[in-house]
Formats: structure tokens, C-alpha cells, sequence
């Protein structure tokens, strides 16, 4: 579903990525490992069709990125990825219910099957934080400073999630969790991504991670461009 | 919508800033709309100073420097016109009414303006308002003084009491004319104009007080210098009698008796016609004796006033009319007007203030001088005209300027003080550029505000760039932004500019004279209000299209 044709990208006429060929398969759980300045984030901003590459192809549930305006890329992108970040995920002054349904904002065919699921965007919120282990309902209309670290990325991930869309990119999400959370937050994600048949791209430097998935790949390895001279 | 409801909430995140840069668009937008009200206010009250008056005449010159002196009595005309021009204007075909003005003399700084009573019929400012009378009645008593709202207020002046006026502006010590002291009859309503700053004498009066009677007419014999605060007591029945005396044998009595007589066949008549009195007996003792036909003469004038007539010494009384007398009957006009003016006299014996006005005030010597001498102006500064037809202006301007006895010039009203502001334009343009740097001061905070939130806000970018913003909404964020701190601000400074205007109307008037008219805002205010906004908006397009530049290259990467 997701098809990598010998991508290029530079910055600034710095080579960063060169991918000749990567497939990612429908509900596939992908680690990709990386350490800082391999290029993840340029290529998770790839995927996510906010950069574009100066040559090469990105093919994503059989449409090509390419072929996209950079607006069709933007809803594109709301309506199939939800992405969660390593920390501060989520906006400061939004409640914790907003950041859940802020997805909902940008694509309408998300909202439409939230609502389809559960009715409403709260009771579907309330639902996903459940199924992520927050069961405090007073929780959903706090700010989303007054949350642990802990909570805080579970909330995204509830966000990630909302409105089924086909893939979940995950970046560095646990890096700010201890070992404990670390490992009930990946295994809750785990359950989830398979509940809703989504694909997952988990990026981390952390190799002891890859255990947990099924396939896993080094960006170090898979990237032509020698990131060490980057770093 | 979605984005402006985001943008709103991320406005509210940052409270502080947002409030400062709320208060500082909103105080310069008051202050611009404030300049700007202030701006059309002293417009409209330069514009509303005189109204209805089709030509003022004067004599030839600047004809800012005759609007100036004549309307808002403001420097001196030293060019006089003669009296009898006025005389001949007045009798134009064109001409409805000539009320003629003269200026030159002062009262603790307030301007003295003498004219004859056809001013306040004529005279009128704003949109035709014509002057009140707030205390006490206009008396046409050759000595009574008519005051500005102002200058009862600020001397602390009421009815009756006497003003010694002074030769020049008032800045530097000039001649007091305190050998003629003047009674306030009346104190006007505020008409805020020059008028409120103003004394209102008549011009008999003004010509009396610079006729150099000091040298002509010394203390005549058997008679004391009165001083202004003189009191009652000094007129005894002697004194009166002998002044009587010598007053006739001064002036040759004798003609002036004839003259005396044969008018008041004609009053006697009259007065028997309106009043049902019989009249042949008197009539001839009249003509024997001249106490008699004097105190006949109080009789009819007082006619109501029984007791103060038996309260007041006989002679004393008669010598006083008998003055009063041979000072304004002089024609058959005159005669008439006198007779109407009994009936002013009659209503003023109504008031008590009034009553007490006369009862106090006591000529002085050089008074009753003036009165013998029927003293008639020589000389004027300027005459208000208005006309039959407003399409006489310019016909009439041309007569006038080309006058052939005097050289004279008229000019429009209307159109003299709008060339008159055109002086203030250079002020008023400073001004607008003062308050225009002024908003946009307060603009250049708010973008300086907008642009230290953006290294915060990056993350926020990102984050919403991940669920889906486009680059355009991330602009639209911060334009919104922008658009919605200007537009409460300037909603604040309008309640601001309110708030001011309601709290300094009162002040504005009772001291410094000046009535602020609160309207709503003008749609010049509008257009005005409305470039803020747009600018604002388009001061936003530099931290907007940074903002679109970092998301660009950020993309979602969360930059630290």
C-alpha cells in the first residue's frame, strides 16, 4: 500500500534521502530504525506529502503524491495519516477533547466516521481514551497541561487514531515514557492498529523496540545518502 | 470558521500579550477618532459663531482681520467707519437689517462690544439662534450693560451690579472710563461664541466714555464728583434743584423748554388716548410750570409704582426725569420708541432683580452730561447686514466695495471663516500625521507581539500540519489573529472614545467654553477605522508569511 520508487530529496543541495525501493504492506507493523540525522524526519514529512522529492515516487493506498497539489496532499493526508509525535503532541490551549477531535477539523471523512461509530465526537473520544487505558471521563474537558507525560501521549494517540485512517506514523512516541509505559503504551497501540486494521510506521532511534513488530528496517542501511558525514 | 475559532483559542492562550496589544490599538484609535471629533467640533463651533448676517462691513482691509475682530473679537480694528454710513447701508434697498458693531474697549480682559438693541433681534449664530436672556431683561438705558454668560460666571457678576470698563484690550493697563459706570441689566445664556465672552454696551454709551468730556464739562457748580459706588444720600433736594438750574442756564433753557413743550403736547395727547386721563388742565399747568409737567411726566412712567413714587423725593425725581427726558426725546422716532420701551419698563418692575438694578444704579455727572449732550455715535468698526434676498450678496459685497464717502469693505460671512480655517489646515494636518503614526505605532506593536509568539508557536505549526492544515490555514491562523485583535481593539477604542467624550462634555463646557457635540461616528470615522483594519490585516501578511515559510520548510517536524 505503500510503494517507495528510487526517491530523492536534498536540502539545500544537500542530498538527504535516497531510497530506491521500499514497500510497506496493508496493516503491516513497521519499525524503522534510525538514529538522529539518518533522515526520519525527512522522510516521515515525505510520506506525509509535506515535503516534496526532486525526483522519485511516493504511492500511497494506490495514489500517487506526485501527481497531488500540495493542497490535495494536505487532505490527503488528514484523511488517511494520523501521526504522533515523540512529545508535546498536543496544543497548549485546545482541551483535551479538542486536541482528540482536531483531525476532524481538516477532514470531514474522518469526522463522518467517528460519528458513524460512536455518534458523537466526544463519546467516540471518550471511547478511544478508554481503549488507551484513561478511563477518567472529567479528564476529556481539562487542559491538556494539567496530563503526565503518560497521558499526554496517549491522548495522542487517541487523536492519531480517530476516524480510522489507514495509517498511523509514529515518531519517537515512547522516547519520553519510561520503560513501564513504554512498553504498555506500544502494546495498547499494537491492539488498537489491529482492532482498526491500520498500518503502522513506527520511527525510532531505540533498537531495543523492534522486537515488538514483525518488520523492521534500518534507514541507515536502506538510505544511499552516508548520513554520517551529516551528523 | 474552524481556523478563526482556533485562532481565537490561541489568542485567549496568550492573555497578556493579547490584552496589551488590545489596549494599545484601542487607546490610539480613540485618540485618532478623538482628534478627529475634535478636529470637526472646533470646526463646526468656528463655522456656527455667526449665522444669518449676509455681509459684515468694515472698513478696508484684511477681511480676516475685520471676521476676526467683528465675530470672535479677536485683535483690534483701528480703522473706524462714520456713523452715518452705517446710516445710508441701513437705508439700501437690499438691506433688511444693519446692526452696527463697535469694538475698542475692554473689561478685565473680556472684549466690550457696543451696538444699538437691534443686535439681539438681528444677531444670530449655529442654525439662526438667536441670543437669550438668561437673568434679568435687555433695558435700553443708555448705561446698562448686557454680559456673556462667561464673564457673569468668571467675575462672579450678577444683576445690577457696576462695571467700569477699560480703555483698550485689557492686556495693559489702560484708561478706566470710571467716570461712567455701567449697570449689568442682563447676563446671557451660553451661545458658545464669542459672545460669551463678551460685555454689550451701547454705542451712545461707547462714544459718551471717549468723548473727552473731562476737559469740556468739569464738576459743574455747587455739584460733588460722584464716585461709581456712590450711595443715595448725597442727592438732596437742594442739589437737585440747583443742578436743575444750572443745567438750564448752561444749555439755553429757554429753547430747549419750546422744543420740550411741543413735544410733549404730543406725549400728553397720547398718553390721554391710552389712558383715559383727562388732559386740558393739566396740559396748560404743564406748559406753566416745568416741575409739574415733570412729575406728570413720572407719573405716567410709574404709573403702577404708587409707593415708590411717595417714597422718593419729589424733586429729586422730576430733575432725574426731566434728564432722561431731554436726553431721547429728541424726534418723533425716538418718541415712539420711547413710549414702547415704558412697557419694557413697566414688566421690568415685575422682577425684583430688575427693580433693584435702577434703584441702585445713580448717574454720575459726566452720565447725565451724556444724556443732556443726547450723545449719538460718530464712529463704528463694522455693520452685521443681512439683506432681503440672498442673491443680493454679491451685488450688495460690490456696492459696498466700492463705496464711494468711505472706503469699505464687506465681507460673506460663511465664506471669510472658511478661508479663516484654512489657517488651521497646516495644524490640522500635523495633527492627523501625529495620530496616523500614533495607530500605526500601535500596529507595529501588535506585529512586533504577533512576530515573538511565532518561535513558540512553530510547534503548534507542526502539530497542526500533521492532522491536516494547509500552509494557507496556518496563514489564515495568523491573520486572523490579527484581524481579530485590531477589530476588538478598535471596537475598545471606540467605548473608549465614547467614555471621553461623555465624561468631558461637562468640563469641556462650564471651562472652557466649548460645547462638544457627541455624534455618531462620521463615515469619514468609518473609512478611517476601516484602513486600520485593512492595514492591520495587511501588516499580518509579514509574520503570516513567515509562519507559511517555517511550515514550509518545518513541515511536521517539531522544531524545538
Amino acid at each position: 500500500m505503500i510503494n517507495i520508487n528510487s526517491l530523492r530529496f536534498a536540502w539545500q543541495k544537500e542530498p538527504i534521502i535516497h531510497i530506491d525501493a521500499l514497500t510497506i504492506q496493508q496493516g503491516q507493523h513497521l519499525f524503522i530504525e534510525g538514529p538522529s540525522g539518518s533522515g526520519k524526519s525527512t522522510l516521515l514529512n515525505l510520506l506525509g506529502g509535506v515535503i516534496t522529492p526532486q525526483s522519485g515516487d511516493i504511492e500511497i493506498l494506490g495514489q500517487s503524491l506526485n501527481q497531488m497539489s500540495s493542497s490535495q496532499k494536505d487532505a490527503f493526508r488528514a484523511n488517511h495519516i494520523g501521526f504522533i509525535f515523540q512529545q508535546f503532541n498536543l496544543i497548549p490551549y485546545l482541551s483535551v477533547l479538542d486536541n482528540i477531535t482536531l483531525p476532524c477539523t481538516f477532514s470531514d471523512d474522518r469526522k463522518q466516521k467517528a460519528l458513524k461509530r460512536s455518534g458523537s465526537l466526544q463519546k467516540e473520544a471518550m471511547r478511544l481514551l478508554a481503549a488507551l487505558g484513561i478511563n477518567d471521563k472529567a479528564l476529556i474537558q481539562r487542559s491538556v497541561n494539567e496530563l503526565s507525560v503518560g497521558q499526554q501521549q496517549r491522548v495522542a494517540a487517541a487523536r492519531a487514531m480517530l476516524g480510522s485512517p489507514d495509517i498511523i506514523i509514529a515518531d519517537e512516541p515512547t522516547s519520553a515514557l519510561d520503560y513501564d509505559h513504554r512498553q504498555a503504551f506500544i502494546r495498547i497501540l499494537f491492539e488498537e492498529c489491529e482492532k482498526e486494521n491500520i498500518t503502522l510506521i513506527f520511527v525510532s532511534h531505540d533498537a531495543t523496540l523492534k522486537h515488538h513488530f514483525s518488520h523492521h528496517i534500518n534507514l541507515q542501511k536502506l538510505n544511499q545518502v552516508n548520513t554520517k558525514e551529516v551528523l | 470558521m474552524a481556523i478563526l475559532s482556533l485562532a481565537f483559542k490561541s489568542l485567549l492562550n496568550r492573555k497578556l500579550t493579547f490584552f496589551i496589544t488590545l489596549f494599545s490599538i484601542a487607546i490610539s484609535v480613540a485618540l485618532l477618532l478623538g482628534v478627529q471629533t475634535l478636529k470637526t467640533e472646533t470646526n463646526s463651533s468656528f463655522m456656527k459663531s455667526i449665522s444669518g448676517t449676509d455681509l459684515i462691513i468694515g472698513a478696508r482691509g484684511a477681511s480676516s482681520q475685520l471676521l476676526l475682530s467683528s465675530v470672535f473679537h479677536i485683535g483690534n480694528t483701528p480703522n473706524t467707519i462714520q456713523y452715518s454710513t452705517y446710516k445710508t447701508i441701513s437705508q439700501s434697498p437690499a438691506v433688511e437689517w444693519a446692526v452696527p458693531i463697535s469694538m475698542g474697549d475692554s473689561h478685565k480682559g473680556y472684549t466690550v462690544m457696543a451696538t444699538d438693541l437691534t443686535f439681539y433681534d438681528h444677531f444670530s449664530f449655529a442654525n439662526n439662534k438667536h441670543l437669550t436672556v438668561n437673568k434679568g431683561n435687555i433695558d435700553e438705558d443708555m448705561f446698562a450693560v448686557v454680559i456673556g454668560s462667561e464673564v457673569a460666571k468668571k467675575l462672579n457678576y450678577s444683576i445690577g451690579d457696576q462695571v467700569i470698563v477699560t480703555h483698550g484690550g485689557g492686556e495693559i493697563e489702560g484708561h478706566h472710563h470710571d467716570n461712567i459706570p455701567f449697570f449689568i441689566s442682563a447676563i446671557l445664556a451660553p451661545s458658545f461664541t464669542a459672545i460669551d465672552q463678551t460685555l454689550i454696551i451701547s454705542l451712545e454709551a461707547m462714544e459718551a466714555m471717549h468723548t473727552d468730556n473731562h476737559g469740556h464739562f468739569g464738576v459743574l457748580p455747587g455739584e460733588t464728583t460722584i464716585a461709581p459706588s456712590h450711595d443715595h444720600t448725597e442727592h438732596s433736594d437742594n442739589e437737585s434743584h440747583d443742578k436743575h438750574e444750572h443745567h438750564d442756564a448752561d444749555h439755553e433753557g429757554h429753547d430747549e423748554h419750546e422744543h420740550h413743550n411741543a413735544v410733549h403736547e404730543n406725549h400728553d395727547e397720547q398718553e390721554h388716548h391710552d389712558e383715559g386721563h383727562e388732559s386740558d388742565d393739566e396740559h396748560e399747568h404743564h406748559n406753566i410750570t416745568h416741575e409739574n409737567h415733570d412729575e406728570h411726566e413720572h407719573h405716567d412712567a410709574d404709573h403702577e409704582n404708587h409707593d415708590e413714587h411717595e417714597h422718593h423725593d419729589a424733586a429729586h425725581e422730576s430733575h432725574d426725569e426731566h434728564e432722561h427726558h431731554d436726553a431721547d426725546h429728541e424726534s418723533h422716532d425716538e418718541y415712539e420708541h420711547h413710549d414702547a420701551n415704558h412697557e419694557s419698563h413697566d414688566n421690568h418692575e415685575d422682577s425684583d432683580a430688575d427693580h433693584e438694578a435702577h434703584a441702585h444704579h445713580q448717574d454720575t455727572q459726566d452720565q447725565r452730561v451724556a444724556r443732556l449732550l443726547k450723545i449719538k455715535p460718530q464712529e463704528i468698526n463694522a455693520i452685521f447686514v443681512g439683506l432681503t434676498s440672498p442673491q443680493a450678496i454679491l451685488g450688495m459685497q460690490s456696492y459696498v466695495n466700492n463705496f464711494k464717502q468711505e472706503p469699505l469693505s464687506a465681507i460673506i460671512p460663511a465664506v471669510a471663516l472658511q478661508e479663516l480655517w484654512q489657517f488651521f489646515s497646516l495644524a490640522e494636518v500635523a495633527l492627523n500625521i501625529v495620530t496616523a503614526f500614533v495607530v500605526l505605532v500601535g500596529l507595529l506593536g501588535m506585529l512586533s507581539i504577533i512576530l515573538m509568539s511565532l518561535n513558540e508557536r512553530r510547534r503548534e505549526m507542526a502539530i497542526l500540519r500533521s492532522v491536516g492544515a494547509r500552509p494557507g490555514h496556518i496563514f489564515g491562523l495568523i491573520i486572523g489573529e490579527a484581524g481579530f485583535v485590531c477589530f476588538t481593539g478598535i471596537l475598545l477604542g471606540i467605548a473608549l472614545l465614547y467614555l471621553l467624550l461623555f465624561t468631558l462634555q461637562a468640563p469641556l463646557a462650564s471651562y472652557y467654553g466649548f460645547y462638544l457635540d457627541i455624534n455618531i461616528l462620521t463615515p469619514n470615522d468609518l473609512s478611517i477605522l476601516i484602513v486600520i483594519q485593512l492595514s492591520a490585516l495587511i501588516i499580518a501578511f509579514i509574520p503570516g508569511w513567515l509562519i507559511y515559510k517555517y511550515s514550509l520548510s518545518d513541515g511536521m517536524s517539531i522544531k524545538f
